[in-house]
């Protein structure tokens, strides 16, 4: 047995994949990878020596980046995320014809609503787009989530939770994104990117929210090389001993900045807003006025970027300042508010508010055309549609914290009960 | 690097180690062969399980190492741990590390007596062996046999050292050091601990 053992890396052969940092699509693939917890290498292919250690050769023909090396020794040229993900093994199809309860996105709340639904003996299955954990899953420390006095990283109650769910028997179907839901009697049928379809007595939108995109000229060309939607967990150690700008005022961006100061020779947090109060936990303000490697620029906006085949400078501009600043900028992760997640939701009308939130309980039923059909008045977070519910942060008026969703999704298990016994076979 | 330590122990040898052991508290297995103990451990494993799989060319040889990493059937602890934030999830990481369901490995050496001798540069897979797992399974060539523990003493210093730190330095660029050694004389626990030695050279 070997004597040296404190790194703790895996001993069989992990993926790698060849790339440039300044590649949208390497990025994908390295996010999709780090939010699911599989661990991979990363080859940098401007670096030759680099490259020749895993292929042989020094250089590799761009066309073919980005590059994935399966563990079993093929090779995906010009790779995407969706042929990783299969030729990883990560796909699975559906078990069951029917299940008691579909549950959409496996965030907080969805995987709460796993966990509570599978252990009292529903059939569930959670659908999830990219990876478990949703925001929450990319978030460094968790640290006011009731039992984990030390706190508990995103991925590491993402992990748990999996497993928890997977051990009452809830399956999961990973990287796929739900494209739409139909009617299927007093069920519903869900249908997955891949033509996977998927029969639920009751449906649960825990689908949460995205990231608010940044309204500034050229920043979609510079996706994945320097500018990241999120925590961009799979970008920290990248990030060593660079100039880190993180956009945002709530606890995301805080948790985000918290872990690239860890990293980074300097990040600076934009707010929008006054202060920070707000929107974002006390706890983590005071961590944040304690790392010396943080500034905090309030009434700050960002209006401009420059680049060339990455993010140089971040431009923006602050209170009542005409005058744009310039900051030296490596990497910028903008992690603002949120669009509701409600894509594959368009086929059974349900009802939201203007801005995309799903309405429930009573509100769904009184909001003009929203056509609820029974003499009895919606559950709590039931939708307008009967056997559909909504908990978590794509739900309207639901609280933005994480032990907040995951009471939702257990909550809405006790209602789905009563829909399940309403239509018979509970 | 004594050569004597490479020869593969009689089945005298064998049965007087594995009767001590089973004296000892630890259960003993045999297997004729790599791939018998690969089923063997497979057979001991509990499907869902967090397993850590300690650094090991045994295990390694055999296929266990891919079984645990590779096959689904388990959580695999290395894989989880490799992953981790080292800055933010230090905490985590020590926690899963120092308490697994099961911990995988092999030994350095095998007493006639029944004594297992372990050694380690960092000392982190030590605890678990001792007791921060649920279960130990240690797979052990038959080579590693030694008549007392002042030989197992010198197997690791004259034989497995020289090995394991041209292993460490091709494989981290740093040396390897026999900065921690167990000795486990006995053991408490019922069941606790099983030691499958196989009837082949394997690791060092």
């Amino acid at each position: 047995m070997s004597m040296f053992d404190y790194d703790a890396r895996p001993v069989t052969p992990l993926p790698v994949l060849v790339g440039t940092t300044a590649s949208r699509g390497a990025y994908a693939i390295r996010d999709f990878l780090s939010r699911n917890g599989y661990p991979f290498e990363w080859v940098d292919a401007s670096q030759p020596e680099a490259v020749r250690a895993v292929l042989g050769v020094a250089e590799v023909e761009p066309s073919a980046l980005p590059l994935c090396i399966l563990p079993d020794g093929s090779r995906l040229a010009s790779a995407t995320v969706e042929q990783v993900a299969a030729g990883l093994g990560m796909i699975a199809a559906p078990s069951r014809s029917e299940y008691d309860l579909a549950i959409v996105g496996a965030g907080p709340a969805g995987l709460g609503a796993a966990v509570n639904a599978a252990s009292e003996g529903l059939r569930t299955v959670v659908v999830e787009a990219v990876a478990p954990g949703g925001q929450a899953g990319t978030t460094s420390m968790i640290e006011n989530l009731l039992g984990f006095p030390n706190g508990i990283s995103g991925s590491e109650l993402a992990t748990r939770a999996v497993v928890q769910a997977r051990r009452f028997g809830a399956e999961l179907l990973l990287a796929r994104p739900l494209v739409g839901v139909s009617a299927d009697g007093p069920g519903y049928v869900a249908g997955l990117s891949d033509g996977t379809l998927v029969r639920g007595r009751a449906v649960l939108f825990a689908s949460g929210v995205e990231w608010r995109r940044l309204d500034v000229p050229g920043i979609d060309n510079l996706l994945g090389a320097g500018v990241y939607y999120g925590a961009g967990p799979s970008e920290a150690l990248a990030c060593t001993g660079s100039q880190v700008v993180v956009v945002g005022g709530g606890n995301s961006a805080g948790q985000a900045v918290v872990r690239f100061s860890r990293y980074a020779q300097q990040v600076t947090l934009l707010v929008r807003g006054r202060d920070l109060g707000a929107s974002m936990s006390q706890y983590l303000i005071d961590q944040l006025s304690g790392i010396p490697n943080v500034e905090v620029r309030v009434r700050t906006q960002v209006v401009g970027l420059e680049a060339d085949d990455r993010l140089r400078t971040v431009i923006v501009r602050s209170g009542d300042s005409t005058e744009p600043a310039r900051l030296p900028a490596d990497a910028l992760f903008i992690c603002i508010g949120g669009t509701p997640r409600t894509d594959g939701a368009a086929g059974i009308a349900l009802a939201a508010n203007t801005a995309g939130y799903l309405l429930t309980g009573r509100d769904g039923a009184r909001e003009p055309g929203s056509n609820w059909p029974l003499p009895r008045e919606p559950l709590p977070l039931e939708t307008n549609r009967p056997g559909v519910f909504a908990a978590g942060d794509v739900r309207c008026g639901s609280v933005k914290r994480c032990s907040a969703a995951i009471g939702e999704g257990s909550m809405a298990v006790a209602l789905i009960h009563r829909r399940l016994a309403e239509v018979g076979g509970d | 690097m004594s050569l004597e330590f490479a020869e593969l122990a009689s089945d005298e040898q064998i049965a007087a180690a594995a009767a001590a052991l089973e004296y000892n508290g630890i259960r003993s297995l045999l297997a004729a062969t790599g791939a018998d103990a690969r089923r063997l451990v497979g057979s001991l494993l509990t499907g869902g399980a967090e397993v850590y799989n300690n650094t090991s060319q045994t295990l390694q040889a055999i296929g266990v190492a891919d079984d645990i990493e590779r096959s689904g059937r388990y959580q695999p602890l290395r894989l989880r741990l490799y992953r981790m934030d080292r800055e933010m999830q230090r905490r985590e990481m020590r926690s899963l590390a120092a308490s697994p369901d099961y911990v995988v490995g092999s030994v350095h050496a095998l007493t006639e007596g029944g004594s297992l001798l372990i050694a380690s540069a960092s000392g982190s897979q030590l605890g678990p062996l001792v007791s921060g797992a649920g279960h130990v399974i240690l797979v052990i060539g038959a080579q590693k046999i030694v008549p007392d523990v002042a030989a197992g003493m010198r197997r690791i210093y004259e034989y497995c050292y020289p090995l394991e730190d041209a292993r460490a330095q091709g494989a981290y660029g740093v040396p390897s050091g026999v900065n921690n050694i167990l000795i486990i004389n006995k053991v408490l626990a019922p069941d606790r601990v099983t030691a499958i030695i196989v009837k082949e050279r394997l690791g060092f």
